[in-house]
């Protein structure tokens, strides 16, 4: 492999600084040999494919809102491509424009964790991923792209980028703030005995009250029952389930009394194929987003979105 | 015909559907599945055994556990009785003794089932029965175990005329084992010894198939073993708290050179650690001993895709249970 890992932010301003720096480098990966994927929204891929002509053959276009559905999955699934083009001695090339609007803030947060942790994960392969920012995102996110990317493309030019934070550093900072207390109408269990046949029962009874889909009522007894089972086996009693439903969504959070210190170890990178335990990371694929709390007692937190229902159907609701 | 009748079928816990996707035209049959230490008066039951070792772990537990207690057995075979299936001399019963007071019965087919010319007499084979279920009566033994292996039947006939006689004969079995306190029955079968069609076909005469007591069965997890293929069938849900007896049970059915099939039908739920254990098993084995997993749920299915197949070298996706074969394949 001629090149190793790349991970560059490309930020713009109008559609030809877009250009400048997106075309040659799905030009040079076609010339290359990649594979060449570009994740952009429609007004992106129009622009592109009339910039790149003929060339806009050999370039996968995927849309954005499709790509990024899901932070976990996407950065398991990305990874997943990285392997599968190195191993056939091509690399993949990944133009990831995110679809950051309509996204809410908690999710965004997510997204950008993702971005940092590409650094981690993706180390080792060949891939190359360039990140168009358009100046008109919001402030925050246009700043943090400076903090999860190590270089920035201007036209043809690569800086090294001087704002760029460590992934770890990056990724204990979006976990400084504590999260909110759980409301006070709250389900709560005490969680006693290994057996967790009757937790899941439980927990699916609860479930069943809310218009969460079959499907994922099953991911998160598969989730709760990892999580809980890390607290009896790590963590120190009490060990304490419960469960709330928060606008949109369905929130379960295990909490014990541990002094765990988390670290790295939180399932954030995807484990390589076949090695060690899939525990936590599998946890984030299966909820729609995970949050974890670690030093005075631990606490994680499992969110599934749920999917709106018509008004007068009756919900499960914290504050009944 | 009816022996010491009283009452009607209890309900059956287990009943299963035998066509779920209510896609087949046949008729919806349901049948109890039950070990075979749980075949109680009144069940008449089917065993279509895929080899020796099947067959000797039912039948054994059958007629052992008939003779351990105040039960009568009464087995149609030309076998004597030291050879019969589970009856070898680690059972430590004394086969004389229970012949001599009449609660071991061995009849050979010739007195059982044949007439004068040699042909199967299946009215004479339900006389004999009723007689034996009667003398048990009155011998005051609590119940009676009839059982007899129909695979020389088929293998000495083969014409649809004969599988017409033998469902004929099933029925008044059934007719009169159905409603009895006292009696009940396991028709034998090598699954081998006919086409599959007719082998649904005797099966549909019986409502309860038998099979060996499970190796494990504590109400939230059972594993059962299974022969054909060889492996094990894994029902209800698997966390953490049994994790240890799944990996015991998996480490014996594991042998050098063959492939062990988990059928998951009735797995509701598998935790991330019993997927890890079964990744760890399946990484130690080689290809020709993979682990299959068969008729996967849907719900388990999601969760090992999102998981990703490719985290779980060594596990191979076995094939779905065509409807209407439990207890014929």
């Amino acid at each position: 492999m001629s090149q190793s890992f790349s991970h560059r932010v490309l930020p713009y301003g109008d559609v030809d600084e877009f250009l400048a720096g997106a075309v040659p480098f799905l030009t040079e990966g076609v010339a290359a040999g990649d594979r060449v994927v570009a994740v952009t929204g429609l007004g992106s891929e129009v622009t592109l494919r009339e910039a790149l002509g003929a060339r806009a053959e050999r370039v996968e276009f995927v849309e954005a809102d499709r790509w990024y559905a899901h932070p976990s999955r996407t950065l398991a699934d990305c990874l997943a491509d990285a392997g599968a083009a190195d191993g056939r001695g091509r690399r993949l090339r990944l133009l990831g424009e995110p679809a950051w609007t309509g996204r809410p803030p908690l999710e965004v947060l997510e997204w950008q964790r993702a971005e940092s942790l590409v650094n981690v994960a993706f180390a080792g392969t060949g891939a190359q991923l360039l990140c168009p920012y358009s100046r008109a995102l919001p402030a925050g996110v246009v700043a943090s792209s400076r903090k999860t990317h190590p270089e920035t493309v201007r036209g043809r030019t690569v800086l090294p980028n001087p704002g760029f934070v460590d992934p770890w550093d990056y990724n204990a900072a979006c976990d400084r703030d504590a999260l909110p207390p759980p409301p006070p109408g709250a389900e709560e269990m005490e969680v006693r005995q290994p057996d967790l046949y009757w937790l899941r029962l439980w927990v699916s009874d609860f479930a069943q009250l809310t218009p969460l889909p079959e499907e994922d009522v099953q991911r998160l007894l598969v989730a709760v029952t990892e999580v809980v089972t890390n607290a009896m086996r790590h963590g120190e009693p009490p060990v304490v389930l419960r469960m709330w439903v928060e606008p949109g969504e369905l929130v379960c959070e295990v909490g014990d009394a541990g002094s765990w210190r988390g670290g790295p170890d939180v399932g954030l990178v995807p484990p390589h194929a076949g090695v060690g335990r899939f525990g936590l990371w599998a946890v984030r694929l299966l909820c729609s987003l995970v949050q974890i709390r670690t030093g005075e007692g631990t606490t994680v937190r499992m969110r599934l979105r749920l999917p709106a229902v018509p008004s007068g159907t009756p919900v499960h609701s914290n504050t009944a | 015909m009816q022996w010491a009748s009283k009452n009607a079928q209890a309900a059956y816990p287990g009943r299963i559907r035998i066509h779920p996707d209510g896609q087949d035209m046949e008729p919806n049959w349901l049948f109890a599945k039950r070990p075979v230490s749980e075949v109680r008066p009144g069940d008449h039951a089917w065993l279509a055994y895929s080899g020796p070792e099947e067959r000797d772990r039912v039948i054994g537990t059958f007629v052992a556990g008939a003779l351990r207690s105040e039960e009568k057995v009464v087995y149609v075979t030309d076998e004597p009785a030291e050879r019969l299936p589970g009856l070898g001399p680690r059972t430590r019963l004394d086969l004389c003794a229970l012949t001599e007071r009449r609660q071991l019965r061995v009849i050979s087919h010739e007195h059982a089932c044949l007439d004068a010319r040699g042909r199967f007499d299946p009215d004479r084979m339900l006389r004999v029965w009723e007689r034996e279920v009667a003398e048990a009566f009155d011998q005051g033994f609590r119940a009676v175990r009839l059982t007899t292996d129909h695979s020389w039947l088929l293998e000495a006939h083969g014409a649809a005329a004969d599988l017409h006689q033998m469902l004929g004969c099933e029925h008044q079995v059934g007719d009169a084992v159905s409603p009895s306190t006292m009696a009940m029955a396991i028709c034998q079968v090598d699954r081998h010894a006919c086409a599959p069609d007719r082998l649904a076909a005797l099966r549909d005469t019986h409502e309860v198939l038998v099979e060996v007591d499970p190796e494990f069965d504590d109400g939230v997890l059972r594993i059962t073993r299974t022969f054909e293929p060889h492996g094990l069938r894994i029902e209800g849900e698997l966390d953490a708290a049994r994790h240890g007896v799944f990996a015991q049970e998996l480490a014996q059915v594991s042998r050098p050179g063959r492939r062990v099939h988990l059928d998951l039908s009735w797995l509701g739920f598998i935790d991330l650690g019993g997927l890890h254990l079964l990744a760890e098993h399946a990484a130690e084995r080689t290809t020709a001993e993979a682990l299959v997993l068969d008729n996967l749920q849907t719900d388990v299915k999601n969760v090992i895709e999102m998981v990703g197949w490719h985290r779980l070298p060594g596990l191979a996706r076995g094939r779905d249970r065509a409807p209407g074969t439990e207890g014929v394949f």
